[in-house]
């Protein structure tokens, strides 16, 4: 509980209609996009300029207040949560779209705008933000530099910190800095800006940003392709990419979700298949043509059973709607689904494929693959109960393998885009070297010595 | 997985920006009541209170969650628990319940209404000190109510055997805002050769009332709905209000307590169709075969879906069908067609600042097309349409598709 005093003092900041405190409201700010890991804040305040974030933390920091920055809230793995109570900094409505320069294919935003509305504004100007985090209808930018997002377009566009010219950030002593600049190129002293991007809201808040856009693509070309043997599928990723085609997204689908989207939306996936690879092509006409052909022929090559062009939009949106809905389909079929975010390098989809195959036999637990085979990002999903304790048990130990596997025999890391949190901090300290945490401690307590910065997340 | 994507479709989050005005946060929260680790606080009503139903979230949910359904239950506990509150309490059960009553309190107010200011379009400005309780501009209501000047049996015009009997269910906006929309549409279906029957003892459909959580009375109506038409052999029910056909279809998703009640519910839907659907899916009039009324020729026209049917009841190709073949206007379709009007019954009564910031957008929306004419199906949608194009000094008229055909 707060003072009624600094009740009051925030108020006079945000004014009274952007503060809120009834214990209704702080309920609804518990949680984040999994409701896996709930705290209640003691506030939540919206602030809408740079100028009140700052006397927001300058509060907080002198009252030695936890404040966790929230966007939309979308995050899975425990981000936006206030572990330790204190202030809740809602962003939402700190949202405009300052400017969108075609000269130099850059936007300048607040941090509560939305990444569809982003999206859909660019696109009338002919331009795109490449990073597409499937959160995207309610993901905020703030929120997506903080946790580094990527999606599908991951393997020809990269992720979010390709993406990132600048920012202005409020550090917890409520000074504004402003790291990077507007340039593609900037070797002005240590990187700092990345320090901030995928710093998960442990250093500062985010007020605004610099991006780097894109020219929307002129044309796309859906493809789906068919395996009867999973691993042949994590091989075609990569003999797709060496023999010269960059899509801009190789997703895959096992049995099981094919299964599942069948049964909620028939849309004539080959139910007996093992495995399909949806490809997305995009670019000017003519290349997209070839590229399309091309794959085909490539994974027909390496043991495709078919390949498919879809030869019209409407059969392309088919797909990439069976491909979202596949999502749905996991949790809606388990009590709890561990969907894990671990990405391995692309050569060695095949081999860890296969081996949580054996992990899902081995522990007798429903494990499916859904997930960004392009970039490795294959969010293997263990699906349990915790009423079922002797269950959730197997599940649990099929996790932390497939996660250690991952990370140490084939070379990955444990988390692609969720970023660490509150999910992944057992894991974290099992897999990262002590110095390397340490140095994090180090710039942490340089940067807020405090720890008010959403204290609890990442080593803790 | 709580992905929070209802936050894009939300019509009420998209000007609030608040996680209790979603459905994530109002879902999350009435979690909670069932888990007895949250009350019906008086902020936990305007939480609940403070939603369209206009299910844009739950026909865009990844996980398929029935939001309106727990917002209507969450409501029903409440009015279980609480009460009514003694405005509700009169409004429904004293007077929108009580056909006779309801009537008569219409013609009371359509006595006094002269003391208000009228704009066209059938709108009265409220005086800004009655404005100040928070209330919305009304519509003003007919000098004659439908039920005055209609006849119990309407036979096909072409005196020839009718191909079906139809029953007419007219709806309070029908019956005391546009009794001519009535009319047009007993006009047009005896036109076609159909016999058209209006029992006297129907009710109001019960839309405000069940979606308020007094689904006590909602039955009551339902009950004296089926009634109503049970004798009279009808081979369907039709309205030209989209709110009403959907009530009327609905009775069996958010009424039923009991297994009779649920099948009895069921048995009823299956003769409902809004007049939208029933000209093309029953009738089977072929689009190209309405004729254009004269005073619409040479104009640019576009629809408004009101959420009563393209999301309760899936109604969005008929009219855009017949839209489109009509020889003499032209068709623009309307970005964001189906995001709803604001109105949401009672909704607008309470938050009005807010339904017009949501009417807001949907005017923008209009703007972009160019159109002359907004045409729609439900003269709940119409009411606030025409003040919001009032307010915001458009020219644009709004239509129900049944005035723009002979």
């Amino acid at each position: 509980m707060l003072k009624e005093s600094l009740i009051s003092e925030f108020q006079k900041i945000v004014g009274k209609d952007n503060v809120l405190t009834a214990p209704e409201a702080l309920k609804a700010y518990s949680y984040d996009g999994t409701t896996s890991w709930v705290h209640e804040p003691d506030i939540v305040v919206f602030p809408t300029t740079t100028d009140e974030v700052s006397r927001i933390m300058k509060l907080a920091n002198a009252e030695k207040i936890p404040v966790t920055p929230r966007g939309g809230g979308t995050n899975v793995s425990g981000g936006s949560v206030p572990w330790h109570g204190g202030i809740v900094m809602a962003m939402t409505k700190f949202n405009q779209i300052l400017k969108i320069d075609k000269e130099n294919l850059t936007a300048t935003v607040e941090p509560g705008v939305v990444l569809q509305d982003l999206t859909l504004r660019l696109a009338k100007e002919g331009l795109f933000f490449p990073p597409d985090p499937q959160s995207f209808l309610g993901a905020t930018m703030g929120g997506i530099i903080s946790e580094n997002a990527g999606g599908p377009a991951g393997v020809k566009y990269g992720v979010t910190k390709q993406y990132v010219l600048g920012v202005e950030v409020v550090l917890p002593s409520g000074e504004v800095i402003h790291l990077g600049g507007r340039t593609l190129k900037n070797v002005v002293g240590y990187d700092l800006l990345h320090i901030f991007i995928s710093s998960e809201g442990t250093l500062g808040v985010i007020t605004k940003a610099e991006l780097k856009l894109n020219p929307l693509p002129q044309a796309r070309k859906t493809l789906c392709v068919v395996y009867d043997d999973v691993s042949i599928a994590g091989e075609g990723v990569f003999r797709v990419l060496e023999n010269g085609v960059i899509p801009c997204k190789i997703e895959m689908v096992d049995n099981w979700v094919i299964n599942r989207i069948e049964e909620m939306m028939p849309i004539g996936l080959p139910k007996d298949a093992d495995a399909c690879l949806f490809f997305e092509v995009d670019g000017i006409p003519e290349v997209v043509e070839k590229e399309a052909q091309k794959i085909a022929e490539i994974t027909k090559q390496y043991g495709a059973k078919e390949a498919r062009i879809a030869p019209n939009m409407d059969e392309a949106n088919k797909y990439w709607l069976a491909r979202r809905a596949g999502f749905a389909a996991v949790f809606g079929k388990a009590k709890q689904v561990f969907a894990e975010d671990v990405t391995v390098p692309r050569g060695n989809i095949p081999k860890f494929v296969k081996k949580i195959r054996e992990l899902a036999k081995k522990y007798d637990v429903e494990i499916v693959v859904l997930g960004h085979a392009g970039d490795g990002n294959l969010h293997p999903a263990v699906l349990t109960d915790p009423a079922n304790k002797e269950h959730y048990e197997r599940a649990l130990k099929a996790v932390d393998e497939i996660i250690e596997s991952a990370a140490v025999e084939f070379g990955g890391v444990l988390s692609g885009e969720h970023g660490i949190g509150l999910e992944k901090q057992k894991f974290m300290r099992k897999v990262t070297e002590p110095a390397v945490i340490n140095m994090m401690k180090g710039i942490k307590a340089l940067i807020d010595p405090n720890n008010i910065m959403n204290p609890g997340k990442i080593w803790e | 997985m709580k992905c929070g994507f209802c936050s894009f479709f939300c019509p009420v989050y998209q000007e609030e920006k608040m996680e209790t005005s979603v459905a994530r946060g109002k879902n999350y929260l009435v979690k909670q009541v069932l888990a007895g680790k949250q009350e019906f606080t008086p902020e936990m009503a305007d939480i609940i209170g403070k939603c369209l139903l206009c299910k844009r979230c739950a026909a865009n949910c990844p996980a398929k969650t029935q939001i309106d359904r727990v917002v209507v239950a969450a409501r029903a506990q409440m009015v279980k628990e609480k009460g009514l509150g003694a405005i509700k309490n009169f409004a429904f059960r004293k007077v929108m319940a009580n056909r006779k009553a309801f009537g008569k309190y219409a013609r009371l107010m359509q006595k006094f209404q002269w003391m208000m200011p009228t704009t066209e379009g059938k709108i009265k400005h409220l005086p800004d000190f009655v404005k100040g309780l928070g209330k919305r501009n009304f519509p003003s209501l007919s000098k004659t109510f439908l039920r005055d000047q209609i006849k119990p049996v309407y036979k096909p015009q072409n005196g020839e055997k009718p191909k079906m009997r139809v029953g007419f269910f007219m709806g309070c906006a029908t019956d005391f805002v546009y009794p001519e929309l009535g009319l047009k549409l007993i006009d047009f279906l005896t036109r076609h050769g159909v016999e058209v029957v209006v029992p006297e003892d129907q009710n109001c459909c019960g839309a405000a009332i069940y979606f308020s959580g007094d689904v006590e009375t909602g039955r009551m109506l339902a009950d004296l709905n089926i009634k109503a038409y049970k004798d009279l052999n009808v081979d369907y029910i039709v309205t030209a209000c989209g709110t009403c056909s959907s009530t009327l279809k609905d009775y069996q998703k958010y009424l039923p307590d009991t297994e009779e009640q649920k099948q009895r519910y069921e048995e009823f839907e299956k003769k409902i169709k809004d007049s939208t659907e029933f000209v093309i899916d029953i009738l089977k009039i072929p689009p190209q075969d309405f004729k254009l009324r004269k005073e619409f020729e040479g104009k640019t026209v576009t629809w408004h879906d009101p959420c009563h049917l393209v999301r309760y009841q899936n109604i969005k190709d008929q009219p855009r069908a017949i839209l489109k073949a009509l020889k003499g206007i032209k068709y623009v379709e309307m970005p964001n067609a189906d995001m709803c009007c604001g109105m949401g019954g009672s909704f607008s009564v309470y938050h009005y600042d807010l339904t017009k910031k949501i009417a807001g957008k949907k005017m923008d929306g209009i703007k972009a097309t160019g159109a002359d004419i907004v045409v729609t199906a439900c003269p709940g949608c119409m009411i606030n349409l025409i003040d919001n194009v009032l307010l915001n000094k458009m020219p644009q008229k709004v239509h129900h598709f049944l005035e723009l055909v002979e």
